[in-house]
């Protein structure tokens, strides 16, 4: 009883530390939005300054168009996400559960598409681009977005078919039901938490980038968020209000998405149920 | 079967949304002829450009201006690949240093048959840039037509505290002592004397002009002149400001003294004229803006840099397109526009009827500005401008740190800035043998489809006999690889060309002397080494606390939900606001960090910006704390997957919850922790921006790079694309190397149950 009152405690204590430790950064970040006058650094510890104003949200609303641009961010991550989530399921699955010829270079040549310095790829990608006509769409966005969320997304989901016992699909054959009704009634309720993280992984990965983005969006009203915050970005005369405000702004959605799916991620179907 | 129709339906509805959401962003026509400016304007002035780009599209209807704000940098490697891949925008729309490179790529067009001679003598002398035509050197092309002309640093004072601007340097250092006090006793000072960005050489040009010393030598062509007697002495006065007077911050940069200025927490500043109006409009201060003051010793001016900013034509347009966007130009560059900017931003314009405007009489911002604009000297915008700056840089930040002497630290200065200068300018021919190039490649992949033939012969029967493996695949690699296989091909033949400055738009094949250049390169295995421990600290402690934290919050416990949510903050908050933060959280006087350590563990303040091992490691705490939330996430999904019913077994077989961590969790947390963990170190091996941001691109003193920020300097400061590609091969293949061997160790692409 009492050594697993200890535990408790030390669970809590550890929790407790490290949400100190994510929170104040981000307090900072508060700071600086609520700051007059642009400034990023501050030379007291105060998280509330002492002049405190709300311009820089009033203006991101009023002034900018921040709502456009979260509009944008939106429909390009749902899209990324949605097309993630289904091509590395099935992806996943069939690494997983078949021993095709390739396999394992397969699996080897979705890792090697990350191994590349980004930085080097910008001027080719560019070109490509350029030549296909994808300049200020959200379809060539869309298509290098998913492309670089797959390579952990199909990983990740083989990850967690491995897991799962083949005896379940082997006992859903004799009950008479084809592989890949197996696969959408047993599996993959089973997988849920690991599609969790393929969508909060494909989310965030276009929810939050802007160096292709930079490339491909030129026209500012179809700017994703990152982009529109890179704008308020300057050198040696950065809005720094602004920018810290938006940058909080956006992190708000990210939570919204990830307190929606966790709870898939800390009770999804388990094992539990499967006698083997 | 009822299942899978109804999964069918659903996939359809997917489809059908996702189509629909594809056209919105394709649909748009054209009707007007577009002109684009790419430009950098701060966002005072951008709203007096939509104001003048309306006033333009009114008085010309048939033309369409698209105006796109880029920051200075962006905008550079930006136009230069927009120019590259030839859709470009017209214009181009920044300051001037610029230019010396894009004409050397030949992506700046000559402007002058738009400027007669007759207009071109209503400019103040030097604001119009002529750059000498490669091919024909008695030519020259006019790359760029000003509409401001300055850009120049100046002193700001804040008159609570100082009535009267020093007039030399021996006034400002006694006023700057005078006001540099710490009056709670507490040790930290509250005031400063005087704050810049002092960590940036271009600040240290007035202080170098001011003792009669130059960054280039008197005979009218761009060759170094860093290490002379004048500069020494010049460097000895800035140190002395820091270490003798003790008037100057330590790890006072650009935000530092901006922030401790508005705050009234410094006296003076020294700044430039894009920040100004700012200062004037500050609460709480009552900023005036000064000359800079003539140096005591030599009774030289300190005399700042000027530059103009203007427009540049993008020399890859059609001659119409150039029209439309010259005629803009004309109306930018007017006596009227420059005016009204004038008016509002309070800078120098760049024709001479507005110098003599009452305005710049009476105002006493420009009036200060015009003073100080006559004394400085125009910056050079040749390429080896650039290399000079690079070249200052690290000996510079090296001698505020006390790393090394004013002398030592010039002759590297000049060293660096030669050797800089024969890499940017190393121009090289193609190749003759490149039939045998050819053929190497064609054996290499003749090899691979011999020695992989039999997989490749049972590839079709096998697709026979379980198509739907073959179908499950097939559209994830065809997304990833119509992505990855051009740029990846495109960058295998520049890691063998001569691609870089000199040979821009017109590169060949030289053969494997970039990869030469990479293993021979002196600094390259010491780079290499800090980039793994880099990667092995942080994957250590994303996987240890990540794991950890998991497993606390796994099963039963008060406040699960708000835990979490607080735990994946720094995960959802943007990485380039936070990076920043912490940076400013290691500020040796202001810092958080240095704070607690003080309280809580009596650590004396550590300048953690400013010591190169310092620095490296707060980049790694600043990306140990970025990565956690995400192996946490990836942990927490796992333990979901482990049956409590294997605990049971343990606990009823005497283990221990040590054991029990070993036996169970880990082992079967594995096939879901592994990828994670093999691609998390591939991300952190390739992680740019954090390393960027917290130690603003590599300081102190360029120490702090690992390779892949080694990369992006070689090509983005030094436009050695080639070399770039050939770096970028060998992280490929270190990379594939190392991945191959722990995936073959840890057997990761294995299943638990096989």
């Amino acid at each position: 009883m009492t050594e697993s009152r200890l535990i408790t405690l030390s669970r809590h204590l550890l929790l407790l530390v490290f949400a100190a430790i994510s929170l104040y950064p981000v307090l900072t970040v508060v700071s600086i939005s609520l700051r007059p006058g642009d400034q990023l650094q501050s030379t007291d510890l105060a998280i509330i300054p002492p002049n405190w104003t709300l311009a820089a949200y009033r203006e991101l609303f009023t002034e900018q168009p921040f709502l456009r641009w979260l509009a944008n961010s939106l429909l390009v991550s749902t899209l990324v996400t949605f097309t993630g989530v289904v091509l590395a399921s099935i992806a996943g699955y069939a690494l997983s559960r078949f021993k095709f010829i390739g396999r394992q270079a397969t699996m080897l040549a979705i890792l090697t598409t990350q191994m590349f310095p980004a930085t080097m790829l910008l001027l080719p990608l560019y070109i490509l681009i350029a030549k296909l006509h994808l300049v200020d769409t959200f379809l060539g966005l869309l298509v290098f977005y998913v492309s670089t969320a797959l390579p952990f997304c199909i990983w990740q989901m083989k990850g967690f078919y491995d897991t799962i016992p083949p005896s379940l699909e082997e006992a859903a054959h004799i009950d008479g039901c084809s592989q890949a009704s197996a696969f959408w009634r047993i599996i993959l309720p089973i997988a849920v938490p690991g599609l969790v993280i393929t969508a909060l992984f494909s989310f965030m990965t276009a929810w939050s980038e802007y160096i292709v983005a930079a490339q491909v969006l030129q026209d500012r009203d179809m700017f994703t968020l990152p982009l529109g915050i890179k704008s308020f970005q300057a050198s040696m005369s950065t809005q720094w209000a602004l920018y810290a405000a938006a940058s909080l702004l956006v992190s708000v959605p990210v939570v919204v998405v990830f307190l929606a799916l966790s709870r898939y991620l800390v009770s999804g179907m388990t094992l539990g149920a499967v006698k083997e | 079967m009822g299942c899978q129709s109804h999964g069918g339906v659903l996939l359809q509805k997917w489809f059908a949304i996702w189509c629909l959401c594809l056209l919105v962003g394709c649909a748009e026509t054209e009707s007007r002829r577009v002109v684009t400016l790419w430009h950098q304007m701060v966002p005072r002035d951008r709203v007096m450009l939509e104001k003048l780009v309306a006033e333009f599209e009114a008085t010309h209807p048939e033309i369409d201006v698209r105006t796109l704000y880029k920051e200075t940098e962006e905008l550079r490697s930006g136009f230069q690949t927009a120019a590259l891949a030839g859709i470009g925008p017209e214009l181009v729309y920044g300051p001037s240093d610029v230019l010396g490179t894009f004409h050397a790529m030949g992506i700046v067009g000559d402007m002058s048959p738009w400027v007669s001679s007759e207009e071109a003598g209503e400019f103040v002398e030097g604001a119009l840039t002529y750059l000498p035509d490669s091919q024909d050197p008695e030519r020259r092309a006019l790359v760029q037509v000003p509409d401001r002309f300055g850009n120049h640093l100046a002193l700001v004072y804040n008159r609570n505290f100082i009535s009267k601007p020093p007039t030399t340097t021996d006034e400002m250092i006694e006023l700057a002592v005078a006001n540099t006090r710490d009056s709670d006793g507490d040790g930290r000072k509250d005031r400063y004397g005087l704050v810049w960005n002092f960590v940036e050489p271009f600040f240290a040009i007035p202080f170098l002009t001011g003792y009669g010393a130059w960054v280039f030598d008197d005979s009218g062509k761009p060759i170094p002149a860093l290490d002379t007697p004048q500069s020494v002495t010049a460097y000895q006065f800035i140190l002395s400001l820091q270490k003798k007077y003790g008037v100057v911050p330590r790890n006072c940069d650009y935000e530092t003294a901006d922030s401790l200025f508005k705050s009234g927490k410094a006296a003076m500043t020294i700044n430039g004229d894009w920040s100004w109006t700012d200062y004037l409009e500050t609460e709480g201060i009552d900023a005036a803006v000064s000359p800079l003051p003539i140096v005591s010793e030599t009774g030289k001016p300190m005399a700042p840099m000027v530059s103009p900013k203007g427009y540049s034509l993008n020399a890859l347009v059609s001659p119409e397109a150039a029209e439309d966007a010259m005629q803009f130009v004309q109306f930018m560059t007017s006596t009227n526009a420059q005016r009204k900017f004038m008016e509002l931003v309070r800078i120098l314009p760049a024709r001479k009827k507005l110098l003599d405007d009452p305005l710049i009489q009476t105002d006493p911002t420009l009036a200060a500005s015009k003073e100080q604009f006559d004394r400085g000297r125009i910056m050079p915008v040749d390429i080896e401008m650039r290399a000079v700056w690079d070249a200052m840089r690290p000996p510079y930040q090296s001698l505020l740190g006390g790393n090394t002497t004013p002398a030592a630290a010039a002759r590297t200065m000049q060293a660096k800035a030669l050797h800089s200068i024969k890499i940017i300018q190393q121009e090289s021919a193609g190749t003759q043998y490149l039939w045998l190039w050819q053929l190497a490649g064609l054996v290499i992949c003749g090899g691979l489809i011999v020695s992989q033939r039999e997989s490749l012969l049972g590839l079709l029967p096998d697709m026979r006999r379980q198509p739907l493996a073959y179908l499950l695949i097939a559209p994830a690699l065809v997304t990833m690889f119509a992505t990855v296989v051009f740029p990846f091909f495109y960058n295998v033949l520049l890691s063998l060309s001569n691609m870089s400055l000199r040979n821009f738009q017109e590169w060949s094949i030289v053969g494997l002397q970039n990869y030469l250049d990479v293993f021979t390169e002196a600094r390259f295995f010491s780079v290499l080494l800090k980039t793994l421990v880099w990667t092995f600290v942080n994957v250590f402690f994303h996987v240890g606390i990540g794991v950890a934290l998991a497993i606390a919050l796994n099963g039963p416990i008060r406040g699960k939900s708000l835990y979490r949510v607080m735990l994946i903050i720094p995960w959802a908050v943007p990485a380039y606001i936070t990076a920043l933060t912490w940076r400013s959280m290691f500020h040796y006087d202001y810092g958080a960090v240095n704070l607690l350590l003080g309280k809580f563990l009596g650590i004396a303040p550590l300048n953690w910006l400013g010591e190169p091992g310092l620095a490296f490691t707060a980049c790694i705490v600043a990306n140990v704390w970025l990565g956690y939330p995400f192996m946490m996430v990836i942990a927490l999904g796992g333990l979901q997957g482990i049956p409590l019913e294997l605990y049971e077994a343990a606990r009823i077989d005497g283990a221990n919850r040590w054991q029990q961590f070993r036996n169970v969790t880990l082992p079967l947390l594995k096939p879901v922790l592994a990828p994670a963990v093999v691609l998390g170190g591939i991300w952190t091996f390739n992680n740019l921006n954090v390393i960027w941001l917290v130690s603003n691109g590599g300081e102190p003193a360029d120490q702090t790079h690992i390779l892949v920020s080694y990369v992006y300097k070689a090509v983005f400061s030094f436009y050695r694309y080639g070399y770039g590609a050939a770096l970028s091969m060998v992280i490929f293949v270190l990379l594939l190397g190392v991945s191959l061997y722990s995936l073959h160790r840890t057997r990761a692409t294995e299943s638990v149950y096989t």
